[in-house]
């Protein structure tokens, strides 16, 4: 006798084709089949179908996932900051991956302590007899390390100038016109970005320029004094990179390239955001950005906005890893490889990410 | 094909040779299991692309933990549970979810509504007739993809790749019963769309 309605038997056909039905339910949804064409007819569409899936055969992946797996793996593979594997390639050299991190710490203080050390190292003793200013101890007036010139109320200056502390500019002194000794400072440091620029209800901060020093043809690798000033009074439209670590002046003579170009083609429906979503990966990444305003060029070619970033080089795969959940970059518009010593820094690398709407 | 539960001998040779630092082991890794990943990273997220940049990732979180993998799964069972998890991640970021998605599809009240294809005629009804006159790869993953992503990886994972119902309810942190509920809704969609009189 047919105790079951359409519905309830429905709902169980699942179950008992795989068996898993307890026996009086099954027995039950039996009868109701033999006497129910629907349901039967219905039982025998879902068996279908669960076959046709069974069988259902894999698509063949396309030869370039192989290419991109290996290479990604060997990107790792040379950057070992870059990966977290207990494994792999890393299983060769265990002892050094247990000790990644202290290691990075020790470097740290090392570099710290070689800045201190040359803070604290006398000034050469050839001096030109003709400036009795210059008998003023050899602090430099961008970096204030001692113990002894915290508790001064002021510092001073390679000419013997009295600068008020944290606002050099109000001084009112112009840049002294004698060479000043070469001086680092932690905003030098390649392995640290100079400015943080961040994002701000959905508009990209301006931040400063990258390449703020212009050409120096004479390239005497000292920063000019009102340069360093600016940039520790934190004024960032008034940054300028120190001279040090730019690129040599033959690369300056020529336009820099602003690293490799990348086309990142994103949805009409992911494009709103998309630049604030790439500024975020960049400094996710500890490097810097800047947005480059759309012209008729570059929408005549349908690249709908550029980003240019400057990453630390050990962070440029993890960058390009997120600029793939962003946005798919077609194999033309993908780097074939990342350390391209194209940043502005040594250590450093830079892209200019072109979106295109696809 | 190597179904998931089982051990299967090559695997996990590939994975002691990997272990042991073999040049090759892993490329040999990726070969074996490339089209099984890449065909379910494409079903479910129905963009090649996408696909490609999930599988990629696939492998590489492979490769960065392999050391770590017990053996106490397949390793194409592990790999799959890694794609699973990406995929649904994907398709969380993804903004346009809502326009995606197809509603879940009612029973149909006239013929061919909602239906993907034309019926053809009585007998052809039967989906496994029309899938001996149409591309069967095409109509079931152009069914698959009118599924709401969080039962059509349920679907891929049972019935394409068999999964048991314990297996995906660990994975998605439900129960069984739900996973049973959650699966019989779908195919009873996907028999639905593929055979409009049914």
């Amino acid at each position: 006798m047919d105790t079951m309605d359409c519905t309830q038997a429905r709902n169980l056909l699942s179950e008992y084709q795989d068996g898993t039905l307890a026996a009086a339910a099954a027995a039950a949804l039996a009868v109701h089949l033999r006497g129910c064409g629907e349901c039967a007819g219905c039982a025998d569409s879902l068996f279908a179908v669960r076959e046709l899936l069974r069988v259902l055969p894999p698509d063949p992946a396309p030869p370039e996932l192989l290419a991109r797996v290996l290479a990604a793996v060997e990107s790792e593979d040379r950057d070992p900051r870059a990966s977290s594997a207990p494994g792999g390639a890393d299983a060769t050299r265990p002892f050094l991956s247990r000790f990644r991190i202290p290691l990075e710490a020790a470097a740290a203080v090392l570099l710290f302590a070689s800045v201190y050390w040359y803070r604290q190292t006398p000034a050469p003793p050839a001096r030109p007899p003709s400036a009795p200013a210059a008998q003023a101890p050899e602090t430099t007036p961008s970096v204030d390390i001692s113990t002894e010139a915290s508790a001064s109320a002021a510092k001073v200056s390679p000419s013997g100038i009295r600068l008020p502390r944290g606002n050099p500019k109000t001084a009112g002194e112009e840049p002294p016109a004698v060479a000043k000794p070469r001086t680092w400072t932690a905003a030098d440091l390649p392995s640290v970005p100079a400015i943080r620029a961040s994002t701000d209800s959905g508009r990209i901060v301006p931040i400063a320029p990258f390449f703020g020093p212009t050409a120096d043809p004479a390239g005497s690798g000292a920063p000019a004094f009102d340069e360093r000033q600016s940039a520790e009074a934190g004024g960032g439209a008034d940054f300028r990179l120190s001279r040090s670590f730019v690129a040599p002046p033959s690369r300056l003579l020529r336009p820099l390239p602003y690293g490799r170009d990348i086309v990142l083609d994103v949805k009409p429906e992911s494009r709103e955001g998309a630049e604030e979503r790439i500024a975020e990966a960049a400094l996710r990444s500890g490097g810097i950005f800047e947005r480059i305003e759309r012209d008729s060029e570059s929408a005549r070619k349908g690249a709908a906005g550029t980003i240019r970033v400057i990453l630390p080089e050990a962070a440029a795969a993890g960058f390009l890893d997120e600029l793939r959940r962003i946005g798919n970059m077609p194999q033309e518009g993908l780097p074939s490889a990342i350390d391209i010593p194209a940043g502005p820094r040594p250590g450093t690398i830079a892209y200019a990410v072109r979106i295109r709407v696809r | 094909m190597q179904r998931p539960g089982g051990k299967g001998q090559p695997v996990d040779l590939l994975v002691e040779a990997f272990r042991k630092g073999e040049p090759g082991a892993f490329e040999a890794i990726v070969r074996a299991h490339q089209d099984r990943v890449y065909s379910f990273c494409a079903r479910m997220l129905s963009d090649r692309e996408d696909a490609l940049d999930a599988a990629q990732e696939v492998f590489l979180s492979a490769w960065r933990n392999l050391a770590g993998f017990r053996g106490e799964a397949a390793l194409s069972t592990w790999l799959l549970r890694i794609a699973a998890n990406r995929c649904l991640n994907r398709i969380r970021r993804r903004k346009s979810l809502s326009e995606r998605e197809a509603p879940w599809p009612e029973p149909p009240g006239e013929a061919g509504e909602g239906s993907i294809f034309q019926p053809a005629g009585d007998e052809a009804d039967r989906p496994d007739r029309l899938a001996e006159t149409c591309e069967l790869g095409e109509i079931l993953t152009e069914a698959l993809s009118r599924l709401d992503p969080g039962s059509r990886w349920m679907v891929l994972l049972s019935d394409v790749e068999g999964f048991s119902y314990e297996e995906i309810a660990t994975l998605a942190d439900v129960p069984v019963g739900t996973v049973k509920s959650r699966l019989h809704r779908a195919r009873m969609a996907i028999r639905r769309l593929l055979s409009p009189v049914a």
